[in-house]
């Protein structure tokens, strides 16, 4: 199956926020008490029970006065997928056909290790401590439906379909660069970034911290053939050499 | 002392606390190599990846204990270095050959003594990243530097223990008597330790036996 994913570009969007709002909807998630932070913005920060919001961003220049920058914020559903790479219990985030990263919290053993991971600042803990953020909306498009997010707007500002349509898309409407097209191994979630991806609130190279890739990379082949090779030592040197044993009669000191 | 007569390695206690750290270690390297590997199999025995982390971290508070408590007895016979180390280096511990002479050795061989030495620094530092990851699990730095700490002591400890399990049991026979008694005859002590019979002998040794 081809690689699906979502465009999101900030220009259309009008801050209506109708994706947070079908977003609960679909996925059944509590609306949650939040405070007045003096901005137009809300919530702050994506939530257990927030897995896509809309960040607001001000950017006024000269040239523009009043420059208000809306961006979808969400799980970028990664190739190279950082929570997946540290995550230690299997089928807790798994991949969907379509390409998302999708989590199934019967599995999560709640280590949190995956928000550490996460190069974007995704995931958050439910009240049981279980993995928590956007998945895509499986259910739907795993029967051809476009997600909550992305069937709801009405801009246009999230679409959904084949990935590499996406990305046509992205730069048939002008866009040289689309952010996530190559970063980490290609982001699930694309980007159609007028200005560069720190003013939208997103690292210009995202990463993977080198110390997991190291790991997974080098270290963890080795560990396999350090384990197995001191078993073979152990059995070769009782072959060769065989045992010590120490003798009384040769004991004459 | 008659050659035949029993001279005790490892008192009640030490032999408990290295069964309590011997039990601990090897739950502990099964389950983390379950999660390292996300082996289902492995899970399905500890009854599920939920209660696997919650036997592994409990596990984890008995290691450490565990290893404080042994450590305690064999670290002042460990950090004792002379001549004869060299020498016992140099012919390889007599492990590659039983011919060469092995120099005389006090209570713990030199191989030994780095082998333990390194299992206490990895011990600690697996057990330190252990609650890090536990307990401030928010902390992301933190986290992220544990979580390969916790790797890479992993993997030291896991070529250490077949490597010691070997040379424990069937490569010296003997020695898992110490373990299961705690005595081994007189004539093999002073055989195999012949400077801490010495110092046992010369009223030095500062041992309960
Ligand atoms: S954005 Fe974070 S949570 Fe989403 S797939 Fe990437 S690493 Fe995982
Ligand atoms: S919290 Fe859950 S999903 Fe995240 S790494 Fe741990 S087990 Fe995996």
């Amino acid at each position: 199956m081809a690689r699906m994913g979502l465009l999101v570009s900030p220009e259309l969007c009008i801050g209506c926020r109708a994706c947070q709002v079908a977003c609960k909807s679909w996925n059944q998630l509590p609306g949650e008490k939040t405070k007045n932070r003096g901005g137009y913005e809300n919530p702050g920060d994506l939530t257990p029970s927030l897995y896509n919001r809309i960040r607001f961003v001000e950017a006024p220049s000269d040239k523009e006065p009043l420059r208000w920058l809306f961006v979808n914020q969400r799980c970028m559903h990664c190739e190279e997928a950082g929570c997946m790479q540290i995550c230690p219990s299997p089928g807790a985030l798994y991949r969907t056909p379509e390409g998302a990263v999708a989590s199934n919290k019967d599995k999560c053993i709640g280590c949190k290790l995956c928000l550490a991971a996460c190069p974007f600042n995704v995931p958050r803990y439910d009240d049981k401590g279980k993995c928590s953020k956007c998945n895509l909306c499986v259910d739907r498009i795993a029967n051809k439906m476009a997600p909550a997010c992305a069937k709801t707007c009405p801009t246009g500002a999230i679409s959904y379909g084949d990935r590499t349509e996406m990305i046509a898309k992205a730069q048939k409407a002008g866009y040289q660069k689309v952010y996530g097209q190559a970063d980490l191994g290609g982001l699930g979630a694309l980007y159609a970034f007028k200005d560069g991806p720190k003013l939208y609130g997103y690292d210009e190279k995202p990463q993977i911290s080198e110390m997991l890739v190291f790991w997974h990379k080098v270290l963890k082949p080795l560990s396999y053939i350090g384990i197995g090779g001191v078993a073979a030592a152990a059995v070769v040197h009782y072959v060769a050499v065989g045992p010590h044993k120490v003798k009384e009669d040769d004991d004459h000191e | 002392m008659n050659k035949n007569d029993m001279i005790t390695m490892a008192t009640g206690f030490e032999r408990l606390c290295h069964w309590s750290l011997a039990i601990s270690c090897i739950l502990l390297i099964i389950s983390g190599f379950g999660f390292l590997f996300k082996i289902e199999a492995i899970g399905a025995a500890f009854g599920g990846f939920n209660s696997m982390k919650t036997i592994h971290n409990w596990l984890g508070v008995v290691f450490i204990a565990a290893l404080f408590l042994s450590a305690a007895h064999w670290l002042k016979h460990a950090l004792r270095f002379d001549g004869d180390d060299v020498r016992w280096l140099s012919v390889g511990g007599g492990y590659l050959s039983h011919k060469v002479k092995v120099p005389p050795m006090g209570k713990l061989n030199t191989g030994q003594k780095f082998a333990y030495l390194m299992v206490l620094t990895a011990g600690i530092a697996i057990s330190v990243t252990g609650f890090v990851m536990w307990l401030i699990p928010e902390n992301k730095q933190w986290v992220l530097l544990s979580f390969f700490i916790h790797n890479v002591s992993f993997i030291m400890i896991g070529i250490f223990i077949p490597l010691h399990l070997y040379l424990g049991t069937i490569a010296n026979p003997g020695t898992l008597q110490i373990m299961i008694g705690g005595k081994v005859p007189y004539w093999m002590a002073k055989k195999k330790h012949p400077k801490w019979i010495a110092e046992l002998e010369s009223g030095k040794g500062g041992h309960s036996a």
